[in-house]
């Protein structure tokens, strides 16, 4: 009897080892396909949520890249327009620079030349046939005012604070004194300017019966240095 | 006689109870030990209704086979056969014989037993 005992707890042995593997591999292999299906299933759930969540970041960003290109665009216009009003600007300093005196010029013009009377009765005011400053005043103030873009009395050039005083017989133009004849250049369009001063009651005739000597000459090509220290 | 039935209730039990994690590339060993439990215990079952049972050759068989065919598996592997195929093949050739015997065994006892009734009718 104790021997067919001991058969038996061998057996028992046998199949307690024997349960253990069915069950384990069972188990395993269960949760294993489990696991590698739900594996696989997340993945692609994942991936797909992936995708899609790219494709609306992507839908996004396309969104965004229309705005900035609009915003792009709109820029390039202003900065065309900017171009084109930094050109007027640097036009108009050019311009402004030019009536300044800061640059030189150069252009067609007009030229007078004032010279004192000689025809002189011998009786009369030498101060009558002198040239006075108030003449080369009226020229100068004429020239400008017909659109001279830049005047100079013999070669110098007048700016916007430049004096003229009448000092004895000669003429002081910003402290330096001109003797006559006084020529006084103007660039800008010379038929225009000449015939404003060549007007019937005009500087001309006035300064004619001023018994000045009035020449007036059309340059083609009438050069200013800028006014130093201006 | 209910020793043996209690003992793989209690392994049966005690695998589902153990939650241990094995590597999956693991599995396949187990398995093939699997098959080669079954293989040994049906050998065994034949052997007994054959009256030719030796509990030593059927538990020294039972263990060496298992660990037999794992490592032939684990060999295969490492050397790029497919060892575990030959394994799978032998014992589940020799799981059908078995089981085949072991039916036409039972049936023979069965009809022999009708015939002994019928005479002693």
């Amino acid at each position: 009897m104790s021997k067919i005992d001991g058969k038996r707890v061998v057996l028992s042995l046998v199949c307690v080892v024997l349960g253990f593997m069915i069950a384990f591999s069972y188990n395993l292999t269960k949760d294993n396909q489990g696991v590698r299906e739900d594996k696989a299933w997340n993945q692609e759930y994942e991936l797909r949520q992936q995708l899609i969540e790219q494709e609306k970041q992507n839908r996004e960003f396309q969104k965004e890249l229309l705005q900035k290109q609009d915003i792009v665009s709109k820029i390039e216009k202003d900065l065309a327009q900017e171009k084109q009003l930094f050109f007027n600007l640097a036009k108009d300093t050019e311009k402004y620079r030019m009536f300044l005196g800061k640059v030189k010029v150069r252009g067609t013009g007009l030229q007078v030349t004032l010279e004192d009377g000689t025809n002189m009765d011998p009786k009369a005011n030498v101060n009558d046939y002198l040239v006075h400053e108030q003449h080369v005043f009226k020229v100068v103030n004429e020239l400008y005012i017909s659109g001279a873009e830049a005047v100079a009395i013999n070669g110098q050039r007048l700016n916007r604070d430049s004096y003229i005083i009448c000092n004895g017989p000669v003429i002081t133009v910003d402290g330096h004194q001109h003797p006559a004849p006084f020529i006084i250049s103007a660039i800008g369009d010379p038929d225009v300017l000449g015939a404003s001063l060549d007007l019937p009651g005009g500087i001309k005739e006035q300064l004619v019966d001023d018994n000045i000597i009035f020449t007036m000459e059309k340059k083609k090509n009438i050069i200013f240095d800028p006014v130093i220290g201006g | 006689m209910w020793l043996p039935v209690f003992g793989l209730l209690i392994g049966i039990i005690l695998g589902f109870l153990v939650d241990l994690d094995i590597p999956h590339e693991y599995s396949n060993y187990l398995s093939i030990a699997v098959l080669a439990a079954f293989d040994t215990l049906f050998g065994g079952i034949r052997a007994h209704l054959q009256d030719l049972y030796d509990e030593v050759v059927f538990v020294t068989g039972f263990f060496f086979n298992i660990v037999l065919a794992a490592g032939l598996a684990f060999l295969g592997v490492h050397l790029g056969v497919d060892l575990y195929l030959a394994a799978i093949f032998v014992f589940g050739v020799r799981l059908f014989q078995n089981i085949a015997m072991i039916r036409r065994i039972l049936i023979d006892k069965w009809s022999n037993s009708r015939k002994k009734q019928k005479k002693n009718l």
